[in-house]
Formats: C-alpha cells, sequence, structure tokens
C-alpha cells in the first residue's frame, strides 16, 4: 500500500454484479475525462457477495490508466444488513478512510454500487469541489420525486438542518466526496463498533462534517435511479435505524447544537434541472389506516412522549375525514423534538420508542402526499421549507428541555 | 402433717425449679426482642434518609411505580411503604430468633421452618418484579409491531400477551412459594389452556373474515406495497 | 345599558336591548352536547357559611348544559368537606369536589414538589390549576369556565353569557373573560380604575405602546375573576399563584393565542363581592400585596418581551403614573356626579398614594429579581415530567367523592 494517489474513489458493494459493471466504468471514465493528470485508484470493497459482483469486477474493463484494487471484507464486517444503504457499507467506508490515508490521497468519493443512473460527470461533480475549491465534504443532491425520501424531508433534512444551521439539503445520500483530511478525521472517530457506523454511517459522515466545522458543499447529480430494494424491507426497522442514528448524533453534539441559531445556504454546485422521473405510487389510505390504529392503540406511549396536549390535537386528527386530513407542522415539529429528548432521556427502549413514531410518521406523510398532490415540485419544496423553518422557530424549546 | 404438707410444697417447688430453669431463656427472649426493635427502628431511620438522598419517591414518580400504588388507593409515599416493609419484616425476624431463645421445641421448629422459607419469599419477590417489567415490555413490543402493521387487533393482541406472561409468573412465583404446588401447577394448565384455546377460537371467528380476505388478495397486496413511496 | 362601541384589539360583547336568558340557555344545551362544558370553582370553606354561595348552588341546580362541576375546596377539615359535599348535593348533574386539604390531594402537590415542580402556595390559582388538572384527566370536557364563589348577585345568566362564546361552535374564541360594572351608591373596583389602567396607559407611553399594553388596556376589567376557555389553553397556560393571576393569566393568552380569539363579554348588570381591605403599612397583605403582586405580573411580562427596566424608567413610571392617576380621579369625580354617586375624593387619592407606594415595593423586588414572579408550570410540563400524575390525580378526586 505504499502507493501513491491524488484521488480515491471508493464503491462499497453487496450482491451488486447487476449494476456494478455500470459503476466501475462510469468511474472510470469520469477519472479519466476530468482528470487525467492524477493518479487514481478505485476500491471496491465487498461485503462477500454471493451473486458474482467480483467477477464481474475483475472482468470490468478498465480502459483508462485507473488502479483498481479489490479489498474483500472479512467475514466479521459483513454480518450487518441496514435496511437502507449498502450491508455492511461501515466497514467498507472504513476501509476506503484507511485507503485514502495510506495512499495520501487529496480527495475522495465514495458512490453506490447499485447506481443505474450514474453518469461520468458525477465524479467531477464529487471531486471538484474538494479538489479545486478547497471544500472537505460534498454531500450530493438529487432532484428526487416529490414524494420520495420522506424521512429525509421530513426529519432528518429539517433536523440537521435546524441543529448544526446548514441547509444540506440530502444528508443521507449514498454519494459523497470528502478531503484527504477529513477521511483521516473519519479514521480517528470512535464510532467504528458503534451501531451508528453500522447503520447510519451516511448521516453520520455528514453531520461530523457539519458539526466539526469542515467545509462542506452539495453537489447537483440529477436523478438518483438504482436498483429496487428488497420489498420487503421493514419500515419500522428502517425508521429505528435512521431515526436512532440521527438522535445518537445529536446525544453527541449537543454543546455544540444547542449554540447555533437560524440556518444558511452551503454553495452548491453543478447545473441544476428537472428530470422527469417516474410517477410514484403512493397508499394514502393504508397510511392513514396505520395512523389511526396507532390513534386507538398507542395512546398510552404518545402520551407518555409526547404529553398530554400534543395528544389531544393528534386525537383530533384522526377525527378528520380522509380528504381533510392534515398534519400541521408545529405539531409534528414538537413531536419530532419530544422524541428526541425522550430518546435523550431513555424514556423507553431506544427500539419501542422510534417504533411507535411509526404511525405519526405515516400520518404525516399521507398529509404531505395530499397536500402536495396538486403542487409540482418547487410548491413541495416550498412546503419541506416551512417545515423547517417551524424546525428553526422551535428549537429552543428543545434546547430549554435538554437537560 | 409433714406428708400432706409435702404434697403441696413438691409441685410448688417443681414449678419454682422449672421457672429457674427457663427464666434465663425468658429473659434472653426479651432481650433480643427489645434490642431487635431497636436495631429496626435504626435501620428505618437510615433508610428513611438514604431513599430521600437519592430521591427514591421522584424516581419512582417517573417510573410509574407510584402511579401503580395510586391506582390501588394507597396514597403513602413509596419510600415510606418500602421502609415500613423493612421495618416490620425485621420486626418478625427478631421476635422469630427471640422466641427460639425460650428453647421450646414446637416453636423452634416454626422458627427454623420460617428462616427456611425467606429464600423462597425472596425469590418469588423477585420473579415478580422481573416478570412485570418482561410482561411490560414484550407486551408493548407486540402492541408497537401490531399497530406499525396495521391489524386491527392489536391491542387485544398485546394484551393477550400480557395476560398469558402475567399467569406464567403468578404460576412461577407460586411454584417458588410452594404454596400447594400441585393445585398451582394444574390450575396453571387449567388457565393457561384455556386463555390459549379461546384467544385461538375468538381469533378463529372475528378472523374468518380476515384470513378470507388475506388469502384471496394475498399476492395483490404484496404488489402494491412495492409501488409505495421510498421513505430514506 | 351599554352602547356598542368596540374598543381595543379583542372583541367586546356588550348587553343589548333584553337577551333572552331562556333562548341563550337552550343553545347552550345544543352546543354543550359537541363541547362540553366543566364549570371550575375555587372555594374557601368559609364562602360556605356566608351569604353567596347558597344562592350560587341555587342558580346552578338550574343550570342544563353544564357537564360538570369541579369545586376545588380550599381550607377545609374532612367533616367540612363532607359538609360541602352534601350542600352541593342540590345539583342534579356531577359535582366534583377537590379537598385541597386532604391526604390525597396533599400528597399529590408533594408528588409535585418532590419532582421540583412547585405549584406555589395555597390560594385562587393554585387550585384553578389543579381543577384544570382534574378536568384534562377526565377528558370529557372541551371547555372550562370559571367564577368566584363570593358574588352577592349572582343569577345563572351571568354563567350562559361568560361561556356562551366559547361553547358556541359557530363564533371561534378560545378565551372569553367577564366584565361589569360595579356599582351601587358608589363606584368600586379601585384597583382596576385606580391601578390597573393609570399604569397601563403610563406604561404604554413610556415603552411606545407595547403590543401587550394594548392587549391588556382592551379589557374592560383585568381584573374579574370570571373567565371561560377551551380545555387546550388550560393545557399550556402557566399561570402565576399569587394576586397576579388574573393579569398574568391574560399575558399568558396574549403570549400563546391570537387577539382575534379573545373576547370580553358584559356579563351582569349589577356585581357586588366581597371587599379587600386597604392595608398601606404591611405589604404582605390584603390590597397591597395584590398591588405588587400585579404589578411585578406585568413587569415581568413586559421584560420577557425585551423591554428594558432601569432605576430611571421606575422613577419617571411613578410620575407617570400619579399623574395619569389623578386625571383619572378627576374624571370618576366628574362621573360620580352627574350620576349621584357618593365619591369620596380622600379615599381615592389615599388609594392612589398606597399604589403609588406598592409600584415602588414591586419596583424594587422586580430589580432585585426579576425571575421572582412565580409560575406554575402548565399541565404538558407537569405530565413529561411524571407521567402517571394525570391518573393520579382523577384516582384521587374520585376516591375522595365516593
Amino acid at each position: 500500500m505504499a502507493d501513491k494517489a491524488d484521488i480515491v474513489v471508493g464503491i462499497p458493494s453487496y450482491n451488486n454484479a447487476k449494476t456494478i459493471g455500470h459503476v466501475v466504468r462510469a468511474v472510470d471514465a469520469g477519472l479519466a475525462k476530468y482528470f487525467p493528470d492524477k493518479k487514481a485508484v478505485i476500491v471496491n470493497s465487498d461485503g462477500g457477495s454471493k451473486d458474482g459482483t467480483s467477477e464481474v469486477i475483475k472482468n470490468a474493463a478498465i480502459d483508462h490508466n485507473a488502479l483498481l484494487i479489490q479489498h474483500p471484507l472479512s467475514m466479521a464486517h459483513r454480518i450487518t444488513t441496514p435496511y437502507h444503504g449498502t450491508p455492511g457499507k461501515g466497514s467498507a467506508i472504513r476501509t476506503v478512510f484507511q485507503m485514502a490515508v495510506d495512499m495520501g490521497a487529496s480527495a475522495c468519493a465514495i458512490v453506490d454500487s447499485d447506481l443505474r443512473s450514474i453518469t461520468p460527470e458525477w465524479i467531477e461533480l464529487l471531486i471538484s469541489p474538494v479538489l479545486k475549491e478547497g471544500n472537505d465534504f460534498v454531500a450530493p443532491l438529487y432532484d428526487r420525486h416529490k414524494f420520495d425520501g420522506t424521512i429525509t424531508n421530513s426529519i432528518v433534512y429539517p433536523m440537521t438542518r435546524a441543529f448544526y444551521g446548514k441547509r444540506i439539503r440530502q444528508p443521507i445520500g449514498g454519494e459523497f466526496g470528502f478531503s484527504g483530511k477529513l477521511a483521516e478525521f473519519y479514521l480517528k472517530q470512535d464510532v467504528w463498533g458503534t451501531d451508528v457506523a453500522r447503520f447510519g454511517i451516511d448521516i453520520w459522515m455528514t453531520t461530523e462534517a457539519i458539526a466539526n466545522d469542515f467545509r462542506v458543499c452539495q453537489a447537483f447529480l440529477g436523478a438518483k435511479i438504482h436498483d429496487p430494494k428488497d420489498p420487503g424491507s421493514d419500515l419500522s426497522e428502517m425508521l429505528v435505524q435512521v431515526v436512532s442514528s440521527l438522535f445518537d448524533l445529536t446525544e453527541k453534539h449537543s454543546d455544540k447544537w444547542k449554540e447555533v441559531k437560524g440556518s444558511i445556504d452551503v454553495p452548491t454546485f453543478g447545473f441544476r434541472y428537472h428530470v422527469g422521473l417516474e410517477h410514484v405510487k403512493v397508499n394514502v389510505e393504508r397510511m392513514l389506516g396505520i395512523f389511526r390504529e396507532g390513534q386507538s392503540n398507542l395512546k398510552g406511549i404518545w402520551l407518555d412522549v409526547i404529553g398530554s396536549g400534543d395528544l389531544g390535537e393528534v386525537l383530533v386528527l384522526g377525527a378528520q375525514s380522509d380528504q381533510d386530513f392534515r398534519f400541521p407542522l408545529k405539531l409534528w415539529t414538537r413531536i419530532i423534538y419530544d422524541y428526541a429528548i425522550a430518546y435523550h432521556k431513555k424514556k423507553l427502549p431506544p427500539q419501542h420508542l422510534i417504533k411507535s413514531l411509526v404511525p405519526l410518521y405515516l400520518g404525516k406523510t399521507a398529509s404531505f402526499v395530499m397536500e402536495v398532490e396538486e403542487m409540482d415540485k418547487d410548491g413541495a419544496e416550498a412546503e419541506i421549507e416551512k417545515l423547517c423553518m417551524e424546525f428553526e422557530a422551535n428549537k429552543a424549546y428543545l434546547v430549554n428541555s435538554w437537560k | 402433717m409433714e406428708g400432706f404438707l409435702n404434697l403441696i410444697l413438691e409441685p410448688v417447688n417443681e414449678v419454682y425449679l422449672k421457672f429457674k430453669g427457663f427464666f434465663p431463656n425468658l429473659l434472653a427472649m426479651l432481650t433480643i426482642i427489645i434490642i431487635g426493635v431497636i436495631v429496626a427502628w435504626l435501620v428505618k431511620a437510615v433508610l428513611l434518609k438514604f431513599f430521600k438522598a437519592i430521591k427514591f419517591d421522584s424516581w419512582c414518580d417517573r417510573m410509574g411505580f407510584t402511579a401503580l400504588l395510586r391506582k390501588a388507593d394507597v396514597w403513602a409515599k413509596p419510600a415510606d411503604i418500602f421502609v415500613v416493609a423493612v421495618y416490620w419484616f425485621m420486626i418478625i425476624g427478631f421476635l422469630m430468633v427471640g422466641f427460639s431463645a425460650l428453647n421450646i421445641q414446637a416453636i423452634d421448629s416454626l422458627v427454623s421452618e420460617f428462616f427456611l422459607y425467606l429464600p423462597r419469599a425472596f425469590s418469588a419477590v423477585v420473579i415478580l418484579l422481573i416478570g412485570y417489567m418482561v410482561a411490560g415490555f414484550l407486551s408493548r413490543a407486540v402492541l408497537i409491531a401490531a399497530v406499525n402493521s396495521g391489524l386491527h387487533y392489536a391491542k387485544l393482541l398485546a394484551e393477550a400477551v400480557r395476560l398469558l406472561l402475567t399467569v406464567l409468573i403468578l404460576a412461577m412465583a407460586l411454584e417458588q412459594l410452594k404454596v400447594a404446588p400441585s393445585i398451582v401447577v394444574a390450575a396453571f394448565s387449567i388457565i393457561f389452556g384455556g386463555i390459549v384455546i379461546a384467544l385461538a377460537i375468538s381469533f378463529g371467528v372475528a378472523g374468518i373474515g380476515a384470513a378470507r380476505r388475506m388469502i384471496e388478495s394475498g399476492g395483490e397486496e404484496k404488489k402494491e406495497e412495492r409501488g409505495e413511496v421510498e421513505h430514506v | 345599558m351599554a352602547d356598542f362601541y368596540q374598543t381595543g384589539i379583542i372583541t367586546t360583547l356588550h348587553r343589548l336591548g333584553k337577551p333572552s336568558l331562556e333562548r341563550l340557555e337552550s343553545e347552550l344545551v345544543e352546543y354543550a352536547k359537541a363541547r362540553p362544558l366543566a364549570l371550575v370553582l375555587p372555594a374557601l370553606y368559609s364562602e360556605f357559611e356566608g351569604k353567596a354561595m347558597p344562592r350560587i348552588i341555587e342558580e346552578l341546580a338550574k343550570v342544563k348544559y353544564v357537564c360538570k362541576i369541579v369545586l376545588v375546596l380550599a381550607r377545609a377539615s374532612e367533616k367540612e368537606f363532607i359538609k360541602v359535599k352534601e350542600l352541593m348535593s342540590p345539583i342534579p348533574y356531577e359535582v366534583k369536589v377537590i379537598h385541597n386539604d386532604g391526604r390525597r390531594i396533599k400528597e399529590i402537590y408533594d408528588t409535585f414538589r418532590r419532582n421540583g415542580l412547585d405549584p406555589g402556595e395555597d390560594g385562587k390559582g393554585r387550585s384553578a390549576w389543579l381543577a384544570y388538572g382534574y378536568v384534562i384527566a377526565d377528558g370529557e370536557c372541551d371547555v372550562i369556565a370559571l367564577h368566584d364563589c363570593d358574588i352577592l348577585t349572582y343569577s345563572r345568566e351571568m354563567l350562559a353569557r361568560l361561556c356562551y362564546p366559547v361553547v358556541s361552535p359557530n363564533l371561534d374564541y378560545v378565551f372569553c373573560k367577564g366584565f361589569y360594572s360595579r356599582v351601587t351608591d358608589k363606584m368600586h373596583g379601585r384597583v382596576t380604575r385606580l391601578l390597573i389602567s393609570p399604569l397601563v396607559r403610563s406604561l404604554k407611553d413610556l415603552t411606545a405602546s407595547h403590543p401587550f399594553l394594548i392587549f391588556l388596556d382592551s379589557f374592560r376589567y383585568p381584573l374579574a375573576g370570571e373567565f371561560c376557555m377551551t380545555v387546550d389553553m388550560a393545557r399550556v397556560n402557566r399561570i402565576p399563584w399569587d394576586w397576579g393571576l388574573e393579569v398574568g393569566a391574560l399575558a399568558e393568552v396574549y403570549r400563546n393565542y391570537s387577539p382575534r380569539r379573545i373576547c370580553q363579554v358584559d356579563i351582569a348588570e349589577t356585581y357586588e363581592h366581597k371587599h379587600q381591605v386597604l392595608s398601606s403599612e404591611d405589604p404582605e397583605k390584603g390590597l397591597m400585596r395584590m398591588t405588587v403582586d400585579i404589578c411585578k405580573s406585568i413587569f415581568r411580562t413586559l421584560a420577557s418581551e425585551g423591554v428594558i427596566f432601569s432605576d430611571g424608567f421606575f422613577k419617571t413610571l411613578q410620575v407617570a403614573y400619579l399623574r395619569m392617576a389623578e386625571d383619572t380621579i378627576m374624571k370618576y369625580e366628574a362621573d360620580a356626579a352627574i350620576n349621584g354617586l357618593i365619591f369620596d375624593r380622600h379615599e381615592e387619592a389615599k388609594a392612589v398614594e398606597a399604589f403609588t407606594s406598592g409600584i415602588t415595593i414591586a419596583a424594587q423586588t422586580f430589580m432585585e429579581n426579576p425571575m421572582g414572579t412565580p409560575l406554575i408550570p402548565n399541565w404538558n410540563r407537569v405530565t413529561s415530567a411524571i407521567p402517571g400524575i394525570l391518573d393520579m390525580l382523577k384516582k384521587a378526586v374520585d376516591e375522595d367523592n365516593k
């Protein structure tokens, strides 16, 4: 590993034989086209694929001069399977950091291996802001369907933004660019054995970069289309993983976010355009059904977490007809903050706590879907912006209750 | 005449001698009990101070133990209840030890039985406490999971789990206490089995429609889910 | 009797013509089905021995739209508590008497205290607050009405007019305050006439018409103890437990709701109740203490709104207040003259003097300790600190009333 490299691109993979060939070629082409004079290395760390992913990589035609290294993970690191992202991604990413540091790379990127929409330009967009503009962290910005990414839109984005004051639209995107300095910093953090590394590595990288005052920016990558996920993936497990990672980070950085007020835009690279996206089917009735089930059965738990006042408001919501159902933004904000406080105070076991949020989340999502049904993408984005402002405006409540 | 006097004095003398032999025992018993009461008092006072210092009451309030007491219309402070229990327990213990100092066989065996029984009582209490928490935890887990998968009878299911576990735990505790073990086991089997059958029947009867819908539309429902939004 | 002029930024509902009590009550019966009403009565045992209470009970027994009465009985022994329950029995709907000094309720107060939620000293504020807690725990009612138990001129029309604006689903009010004229052969209500109005107006001059003062000045009788509100409001409002209760409650209303949803209603032609004695020496007693508490409550609210206080400010305030109060006395003198009322100018001037020193004391205590005005935590806060507290409270009250 004594070789030196300027750029390291990591591709964590697990059973991605179908797509990884395309991803590797795109990365390779991007490196050749935009950074012909730099020495670049592509690292694939595989979590033990059984569908011949590694053979595909071996045969992937590397037309250019990038060096391809395969780095299978040891058995011990393969067992974790998050419900979003690639299995074993945390350990895979750690490997990439390690190699980046060993090779003295000045810029790195990580891309998911299940991408169908990756183009060579992505590499330019993720690497250049680091190499040429001196940024430390490049978060992705995608054009997504207005109904997609609801956990991000209704919890992760508003909260991260209100907490750390930087408007990073996709804190849990799968692609990142970062500097060698940041890779070194990440490597030194003591998280690699924890759940955060296992299930929330994306949000962790984003949050650490902002919270530790690294220079952050976003790059517009266009549409993100990837291989369909396992349809059996369980929403409540997913919510537990994402939200508990988010809350764990909140716990860790409590000194930092208490001081932050308001939020600012971060520089955005790439040319913004709208992509025609497939229609997404949403079963609002089913969501509201679960919300109402929660309402009649989880009252006791909700009362403990959000208090009787907000519970009263939630109960009133259920009386609305399906068409008129709207979840007030203020109420949702307080609910999320109350959940953060309950998590902090360990009122319930974390699994139970966050799973009891599922019906509320589905209610909020159903309300959002109906609200923006007739709107275009900008209208939907404006709704999310309103929610973010509520999160920022009510942050004092959380700061005061955090003891 | 003398013979007659002896006839009277002899039993009196005998009683006196017996009493003379017995008196130290009585004294020992009284001493033990008095010391016991004093010790129990001291322990009570110290425990009260200690609980106050660690804010035991406030902890009970937040954990919901106080609410449980109040539900039973008990309005004393949790710490007081605990301390009074300890106090009386110690008093009873010292009384037992005191009685055993009398060296009367019947009491002796009673005392030793009492002390042999203590570990059982203790483990029964521990079983009840742990069981209460486990039952609460599991039934909540079932409740949340059922709600999140949109089941209509979530609460029923959770309550059923809690009921079954409660019966199981009570039976375990009674088993520990060795209260009519054969009856406990028989009663437990009957009750537990009865509940399971009752649940099975009620679910079956109530769920005929749901089951039919599920079987008939099983395939379709899955397809529908596939098209749903990406949450992350 | 009154004109129909709207003043201030809140709605004023006047008594115009001869409103029919029957119509009002029959509408209320309908409305209350959708939005059930709880009547909260903070009472002392001594009030049951006075003249006012028997009349109030007699009137309440005729009311048909109230879902339940929650009477908080303070300063009563166990025997007196049982007697009060008996006295309340003619009322044909549900009555819960909260025994403030009973062992269960005492334990409830202790539970608050040991968890760092001090409900303050015994008083109307704390009693009312506890009653709100019971109404919330009980969960049957959506609207709370409250009035004192020392009203000598009570009629059930007062209650009907008081709760109509909030109970009616056609009117979008969340809070309604009663007002009335307090005139017998002379004008009463000195604290309102000679303290609050001149004080609020002189403060308005000094703070470039702060919106809270405009809001406060909109109320014709800010010290009236009669009001009606939604249960939601009872959950979020923090109220002071001292004499600043009425003003402090208005401050919380101002903080949490838009003035468009607030109204005041003329509830009675005449109103008479027990009077406080003015004691200018001992600030802990009666009217003087009331003055200090009210002023502190106003100062604290303004400070929390960003108004900066200094010694100079308070000196100016005293002078401004004094002049404003003297002008006010002159206005009332004329008012009394034209209506043929007795008017003791000397008494009025003495009152203003006492109020001035009250303001000084309040200013001093405020400068020494700006956070000193006591607020009882709101119910949302309490329930999140002690999860089972509402159940405990309900159990305690229900057991006491068995």
